[in-house]
C-alpha cells in the first residue's frame, strides 16, 4: 500500500504560484478523471482551497503514481513548466500522509489557527472525488478519520473557540451581554472601516434596528443605506443613545462626545437597562469613567477587543500540544487500520483461492475416477463440496472481517498470524 | 440510618459536582456524561428514598424540617438536571446549581430526623399546603439566587474584560437577569402565602392538652418574618431601575441566606422554638 500527498500550501508557496496550481469546480472533476485515466487502479482526492492545493493518491500496485509523476501531471494540466512550482512542493508518504490530512483537517496547518473553513473544504474534496469515483477503500478510510479527528480536535482542545479578529470579538462580547438581538438597537457613530466591519459582525446577530449618526448628514445616510439602518441626526445623539441598546462608536472626534455625567442621565432614561459601548475610536469617544458607571453597562476600546483577541489567540495556541498528541494517536490507529485491511483482505483472497484449487482438484480427480457420473449429479456434487467448504470458512473469514474493521481490535496480528498458521498461508 | 441513605445520594452529588469542576481542567465529552449520569443516579436514589418516606408515613415527606429540606434538594436537583441537559455543553450550569443541591442535604445532615410535627384533622390539609408552598418559594429562591451568581461571575468577567474560557461559558446578563426577576416574582408570593397559612395555623392551636401553640417570640417565626421582609425590599428593589444588576442580584444572595437561616438555622443552632413539634387544633364546636 502507497499514501502520498502532494501540494502547496501558504508556507511553502506564494499566493501566485498557489493561483497557478488551483483546481476549481469544473478543474477538479477534469483532473480526476485525468489522474484515474492515466494511473488506473489508483484512488485520488484534490484539495483545493486559497492556501494549499494538494494530491492525495493511494494504492497497492505497482503502478502508483510517484512525487515526480504528479509533478509531471500538474504541469500538463495547468500547462507550467514544472520547474516554476517544483521547487514549492512539498510530499509527505504513507503514514507521514495520514498524519498531514489529520494536520490539515484539525487546522493546524491553517493560516488562521483553529479557522473552521478547513474542514468543510476537506469534506468537499472527498465529497467530489466519492462522485467521480476516484476514492476508493484507502482514501474512504483516510478521510473519513480525517473529518473525525478535526472534529476531535476542535471539541477536546477548543481550538476553534473564541474569535480572532477585533471587529469579531464583538460579537462574543455581546453574546455575553444580550440572549437575543431581534428586539435590540444597534447605533453606530460616525463612519470608518472599523465601525463597518464591527458592525458588518454584528449584522450576522440581526438586530432589531441599526440606527446611524454621523456629524455629516450625507455620510449618515449613505451608511444607512448600505447596511438597511436608518440615519439620524448627530443633533439627535442622546435620544439615540436612549435607544440603543448596543453602541459602536468610531468618530474621529479628538475629544469625548459622551462624558460620564451624559451617559449617566441617558441610562437613568434607559431605566438602567443592559448596555454594550464598543468604542472603537482613537480617540476614545467616550469617557472611560463610564464602564464604573454601572454593572448594566459594560465600555469596550479597541485596546480591550485587541487585548480579548490576543487572549484568544493564546488560548488556540495552548491547543495546539494537545492536538498534536491526538494526532499522533489517530494517525497510527488509522494507518495500523489500513495495513490491517490489506493483510486481511489479501489473506481472505488466498484462503479463497487455496480452497477453490483444492475442492477444484479434488473434483476433478473425482469426476475422472467416476466417468459415469451425468452433468447434473457432478453439479450436484461441486455444489455440495464448495458449500462444505465456504461454511467450515464462515468463521475464520467473518473473524478477520471483523478484526479488519474494527480499529480498536485488541490483537489483529496476532489473529492473522494465527489464521496464517492454521491454514498455511504465505505472508502477505 | 438516614444519615447514611442521605450519603448515598449526598456523596453521588458530591461526585457530580466534582465531576463539573473538572471541566476547569479536563476537556472531555465524558466528562459531561459523568455529571450529568451521577447526578441523575443520585436523584434516582433520592426519589425512591422520599417514596419510601411518604410510604411509611402516608403524608408528603414535607412535615419535618429534615424531610423537607431532603424534598427541597430533590426539586432542586430536577431543576439542575434539566439545566445541565438544556445548556449547551460548555456552559457551567452544574458549578452553580449542584453546591445549591447539596448544601441542603448537609443542613438534613444536622437535623434530628425524627422530630415530626403531628398535624391531624383540618391541620393535615392546611399543614400540608404550607409547608408545600414555603417548599415551592423556596425552590423559585434557588433558582433566583443560582441565577444571581451566574450573573456577577458573568458581569464580573465582562468587567475585567476577560475572554470567556473554553468549556466554562455562562449565560447572558440578559437572561440571567430575566430568570432571576422572574424567581423572585414567582417566590414572594409563595413565600407570603406558605407563611400566612402557618400563622394562621398557629392561631388555631388549642393552648391545653399538652399542644405547643407558638410565640411571635419564638426564634423560628421572628427569623421566618424577616426573611420575608428581605423577600418583600427584594421585590421592591427589583423593579426600581437603579438597583437593577448587581445590587439586585447581592440582594438575592442575601434573601436566600435568610431563608436559608429561616429554614434550618434555629435547628442547627439548637435555638428554642415549638415549630415543628405536636400541636393540636382546636375544633370548632
Amino acid at each position: 500500500m502507497k499514501l502520498l500527498a502532494l501540494g502547496v500550501d501558504h508556507r511553502s508557496a506564494p499566493a501566485v504560484i498557489r493561483e497557478a496550481l488551483a483546481f476549481d469546480e469544473r478543474k477538479c472533476p477534469e483532473a480526476l478523471d485525468s489522474l484515474m485515466s492515466a494511473f488506473p487502479g489508483n484512488e485520488f482526492v484534490i484539495l483545493s482551497t486559497c492556501n494549499r492545493v494538494e494530491v492525495y493518491t493511494a494504492g497497492t500496485s505497482e503502478n502508483s503514481p510517484t512525487a515526480e509523476h504528479l509533478t509531471d501531471f500538474l504541469a500538463e494540466f495547468h500547462s507550467l513548466p514544472a520547474a516554476q512550482f517544483g521547487g514549492h512542493l512539498v510530499s509527505y508518504h504513507d503514514e507521514g500522509a495520514v498524519g498531514h490530512l489529520f494536520r490539515v483537517a484539525a487546522s493546524l496547518e491553517s493560516l488562521v489557527l483553529g479557522e473552521g473553513q478547513i474542514l468543510g473544504q476537506v469534506r468537499d474534496a472527498y465529497q467530489a472525488a466519492r462522485e467521480r469515483k476516484s476514492a476508493g477503500k484507502i482514501l474512504h478510510e483516510v478521510f473519513q478519520n480525517a473529518l473525525r479527528v478535526g472534529k476531535r480536535v476542535r471539541a477536546e482542545t477548543g481550538m476553534d473557540q473564541g474569535r480572532l479578529s477585533v471587529a469579531s470579538v464583538a460579537v462574543d462580547v455581546a453574546r455575553g451581554i444580550f440572549d437575543t438581538f431581534t428586539d435590540k438597537t444597534v447605533l453606530v457613530i460616525g463612519a470608518g472601516k472599523m465601525g463597518d466591519l464591527t458592525l458588518q459582525h454584528l449584522k450576522s446577530l440581526r438586530p432589531r434596528q441599526i440606527l446611524i449618526t454621523n456629524r455629516s448628514p450625507q455620510r449618515a445616510e449613505e451608511a444607512a443605506t448600505k447596511w438597511g439602518g436608518q440615519a439620524v441626526p448627530f443633533e439627535r445623539l442622546f435620544q439615540a443613545l436612549i435607544d440603543a441598546d448596543i453602541v459602536v462608536s468610531t468618530t474621529a472626534a479628538t475629544e469625548p462626545i459622551v462624558t460620564y455625567e451624559q451617559y449617566a442621565r441617558v441610562q437613568r432614561a434607559r431605566r438602567n437597562r443592559l448596555a454594550l459601548i464598543l468604542d472603537i475610536a482613537i480617540p476614545r469617544d467616550f469617557d472611560p469613567k463610564i464602564a464604573t458607571l454601572s454593572d448594566q453597562v459594560q465600555l469596550y476600546n479597541v485596546d480591550d477587543l485587541r487585548q480579548q483577541a490576543e487572549e484568544n489567540r493564546k488560548q488556540r495556541q495552548k491547543g495546539v500540544d494537545p492536538a498534536l498528541l491526538i494526532i499522533e494517536q489517530e494517525t497510527a490507529a488509522c494507518y495500523q487500520l489500513l495495513h490491517t485491511q490489506r493483510e486481511t483482505g489479501a489473506m481472505l483472497r488466498q484462503l479463497s483461492e487455496r480452497y477453490d484449487l483444492t475442492v477444484s482438484r479434488e473434483l476433478d480427480a473425482l469426476f475422472a475416477a467416476h466417468p459415469e457420473f451425468t452433468p447434473e449429479q457432478r453439479e450436484a456434487i461441486a455444489h455440495v463440496a464448495r458449500r462444505i467448504v465456504n461454511q467450515m470458512l464462515h468463521h475464520p473469514r467473518t473473524a478477520l472481517k471483523s478484526a479488519a474493521a474494527e480499529p480498536a481490535h485488541e490483537h489483529p496480528h496476532s489473529l492473522l498470524n494465527a489464521v496464517r498458521h492454521l491454514f498455511g498461508l504465505a505472508d502477505v | 440510618m438516614e444519615r447514611l441513605t442521605l450519603l448515598c445520594f449526598g456523596g453521588t452529588y458530591a461526585l457530580a459536582l466534582v465531576s463539573e469542576l473538572a471541566r476547569f481542567a479536563v476537556r472531555s465529552a465524558a466528562r459531561w456524561y459523568a455529571t450529568v449520569g451521577l447526578t441523575a443516579l443520585g436523584w434516582i436514589v433520592q426519589t425512591v428514598y422520599l417514596a419510601n418516606l411518604a410510604r411509611v408515613h402516608h403524608k408528603l415527606p414535607i412535615t419535618t424540617a429534615f424531610e423537607s429540606l431532603v424534598m427541597l434538594s430533590w426539586i432542586f436537583a430536577a431543576i439542575a438536571l434539566y439545566l445541565m441537559v438544556r445548556a449547551a455543553k460548555p456552559v457551567a450550569v452544574g458549578v452553580f446549581v449542584l453546591p445549591l443541591v447539596l448544601a441542603p442535604i448537609v443542613f438534613a445532615a444536622l437535623l434530628p430526623a425524627s422530630r415530626r410535627a403531628e398535624w391531624g384533622g383540618e391541620t393535615a390539609f392546611w399543614g400540608t399546603v404550607h409547608g408545600i408552598f414555603l417548599l415551592l418559594g423556596a425552590v423559585s429562591s434557588f433558582v433566583a439566587v443560582a441565577a444571581g451568581f451566574m450573573y456577577l461571575a458573568q458581569s464580573n468577567r465582562l468587567k475585567h474584560k476577560r475572554p470567556s474560557r473554553f468549556g466554562v461559558a455562562l449565560p447572558s446578563l440578559e437572561q440571567s437577569e430575566r430568570v432571576n426577576r422572574e424567581a423572585i416574582t414567582i417566590a414572594f408570593p409563595l413565600l407570603t402565602f406558605g407563611l400566612l397559612i402557618g400563622v394562621l395555623l398557629s392561631l388555631a392551636v388549642h393552648p391545653g392538652a399538652g399542644a405547643v401553640p407558638l410565640s411571635w417570640s419564638d426564634p423560628k417565626i421572628l427569623s421566618t418574618f424577616v426573611m420575608w421582609g428581605v423577600f418583600a425590599a427584594l421585590l421592591h428593589f427589583r423593579y426600581r431601575p437603579a438597583y437593577r444588576g448587581r445590587s439586585v442580584m447581592v440582594l438575592t444572595i442575601v434573601a436566600f441566606t435568610f431563608l436559608v437561616f429561616a429554614w434550618v438555622g434555629v435547628e442547627v443552632l439548637r435555638l428554642p422554638t415549638a415549630h415543628g413539634v405536636s400541636r393540636t387544633v382546636r375544633r370548632a364546636s
